[in-house]
């Protein structure tokens, strides 16, 4: 159970990324492709790369959560914990992994074929993170940027998540036992949101990174929409390889 | 060893982020990306990166000129031998060819000089560095502020600042340029070395005004100040400005250096790979300009992948004297690379020099198709006339 700390400068820092959050949230939903989603207006096609590029954003989830355990600080560690084992299905209601839910969705969407490509690719999404020359000085500044993403996913999905699920069930006719992922990281979800703040805070805090350093890397790692990017941007295949 | 095939890719990866500057705004990758193959089945990729504004070329148009007019008479050709021919064999291999509208061809003929150039090196196991040696281990990259607001700029300054880039290049020419770059320089601090680049925005009396009001805040150059053909102002803005000069726009050939040598219109040379119509081309002019004692920065193009970059990092880590070199932003700017290993530089922007087969980089061709918006495929025998 996560207690209350912080300081005024946590506060106004909080209240910076709370704020970044909210317009990459917004950027997100006001984007094109997202309204035809949500419209009806999206071609299968669509639909179906969007559904694609989900499951390959999310497939591998519990090893990022796991590297935030990692270097979670002690404050954060058991909660930290209790997330990884949600999304491995230990501590979660449903006891599925949250990787798997995702395979029945493209199960249902028609793109099983596709999955072992898209989990693939996903884990190559991965290596490719593992192998880039790092930006920062130290993994403490590594550390922080992936927590800022991981967070600003919760923070998202816990906005957006029911209206994604409204949006594939109703135009994509897909069925509710199907889109259970997303009802897992929807409003019911954003005490997870609301954690993630405050272990961002936790996190600062505890490696000692100056507050305009760490405006500097969360500001970085935001500069780009990655909602956009890792559902719209990236092309995930939706039809199995030729060769 | 003959070519034996080619696949012509025309991308399309997004960009993170928009980049604007006086003469574009950029959204997406459109390179051209040319994979050819030897008769031994080995493969080897080049890229051009068009751009209207400099050479006059267009995707549409490379990709015309490429299958058209080039392979025609490259099909079948025998690649030069790296060891024995070095590396202007690759670029005599190429037809001298034209087109109309376009300053030189010369994105068309970096994609396929690149592409047999890691084709016959791949084919033998050996490196670019064994026709152009490095002369550094490491390369320090700078990083590069893109036009927009003042407050977005100063931002993106701080943000380079937290990742300790030493160099950093400042978009000028679209609006109020000094309270910009007063803005930036804010927000860098005394210790990073500010370049601008007006992208040929300017003329002379705005370049004189701009630059006198800016130079106390400490500007290492100015890169094309002034429109392409403008020669005598850039000597005269040489002449008459604290700041030095560099040319970007107004180099695209060889004769476009000699020109800009004779003329001492110049300070320094922009050389990119790409606009400068290949390797063995750049290193000419790198070659001239070390002559007149001209500095070099190896540049690049916006939204390059991972195949120009490695040419852009060979040329740089082979160049005799080095000023400043950019590119190398991977996935800082492209919402995915082509490469199996990132180029990304890291931190303090240094990246180490390559070392692998061919350009040093492994090419992910499922990925040139997921993003290709046109794919052309070229084989000897069905193209030689």
């Amino acid at each position: 159970m996560a207690t209350e700390r912080g300081s005024a400068n946590d506060g106004a820092m909080r209240t910076t990324i709370e704020a970044a959050f909210t317009a990459q949230v917004d950027e997100l939903t006001s984007s094109p492709p997202f309204r035809r989603l949500e419209s009806g207006e999206a071609s299968a096609k669509e639909y179906d790369r969007f559904i694609a590029n989900l499951i390959r954003t999310h497939a591998r989830s519990p090893q990022l959560v796991a590297f935030l355990y990692a270097l979670a600080p002690p404050d954060a560690r058991e909660d930290v914990l209790h997330n990884l084992l949600e999304e491995l299905g230990i501590e979660d209601e449903s006891g599925e992994p949250h990787p798997e839910m995702l395979k029945d969705l493209a199960a249902s969407a028609g793109l099983y074929g596709v999955l072992p490509e898209l989990e693939r690719l996903a884990t190559e999404d991965l290596r490719a993170i593992a192998s880039q020359p790092l930006l920062y000085a130290t993994l403490k500044e590594v550390g922080l940027a992936a927590l800022c993403e991981v967070v600003a996913f919760e923070y998202m999905l816990s906005r957006v998540a029911s209206r994604i699920e409204a949006a594939l069930e109703t135009h994509r006719g897909l069925p509710p036992q199907a889109l259970r992922w997303f009802h897992h990281h929807s409003e019911v979800d954003i005490a997870h949101a609301e954690q993630g703040l405050r272990h961002i805070d936790d996190y600062v805090r505890y490696y000692g990174l100056a507050e305009a350093e760490a405006q500097g890397i969360i500001e970085l790692t935001l500069q780009e929409n990655v909602f956009v990017r890792r559902y719209f941007a990236q092309v995930s295949p939706t039809t199995p390889s030729a060769t | 060893m003959k070519l034996a095939a080619a696949t012509v890719y025309a991308v399309d990866i997004p960009f993170t982020e928009t980049f604007t500057h006086s003469a574009q705004v950029r959204r997406a990758c459109d390179s051209v990306v040319v994979r050819v193959v030897n008769e031994e089945g080995v493969a080897g990729f080049g890229e051009g990166a068009p751009r209207p504004y400099v050479t006059g070329e267009t995707p549409d148009s490379v990709l015309k000129h490429l299958v058209g007019d080039v392979w025609p008479s490259l099909a079948g050709t025998e690649l030069p031998n790296p060891v024995e021919d070095g590396l202007a064999a690759f670029d005599a291999v190429i037809p001298e060819t034209t087109v109309a509208g376009v300053i030189a061809p010369n994105a068309a003929r970096c994609a396929l000089e690149l592409a047999t150039l890691d084709c016959a090196l791949r084919s033998t196991g050996a490196s670019v560095a064994l026709l152009i040696p490095a002369r550094r281990s490491t390369l320090t990259y700078g990083g590069v502020i893109t036009a927009g607001d003042d407050e977005a700029a100063a931002r993106r300054a701080s943000q380079m600042r937290s990742v300790g880039l030493d160099h950093v290049k400042l978009k000028v020419g679209t609006g109020n340029d000094v309270e910009r770059v007063r803005a930036v320089r804010e927000a860098l601090g005394p210790d990073v070395s500010l370049r601008l680049d007006a992208n040929g925005g300017w003329d002379l009396e705005q370049a004189l005004t701009v630059l006198n009001a800016v130079a106390p805040f400490g500007i290492d150059v100015v890169e094309q100040p002034l429109p392409r053909h403008a020669l005598a102002d850039l000597k005269a803005l040489r002449q008459e400005c604290a700041v030095p000069v560099m040319a970007d726009e107004s180099l695209v050939t060889l004769e476009d250096a000699e020109m800009l040598l004779s003329a001492e219109a110049v300070d320094m040379f922009n050389i990119r790979v790409s606009k400068c119509g290949g390797l063995f081309r750049s290193t000419e002019m790198v070659r001239l300009a070390a002559q007149a004692g001209v500095g070099v920065q190896v540049g690049s193009q916006v939204g390059e992948t991972a195949i120009l970059s490695a040419a852009g990092r060979h040329l740089a880590a082979w160049a005799p004297e080095l000023a400043f070199v950019e590119g190398s932003y991977g996935t800082l700017l492209l919402a995915e690379d082509v490469s199996v290993e990132p180029v990304r530089f890291g931190h303090r922007g240094r990246a180490s020099v390559l070392t692998g087969p061919g350009l040093g980089i492994e090419v992910v061709e499922e990925r040139l198709r997921r993003y290709a918006k046109r794919v052309v495929e070229l084989l000897a025998e069905k193209t030689r006339p």
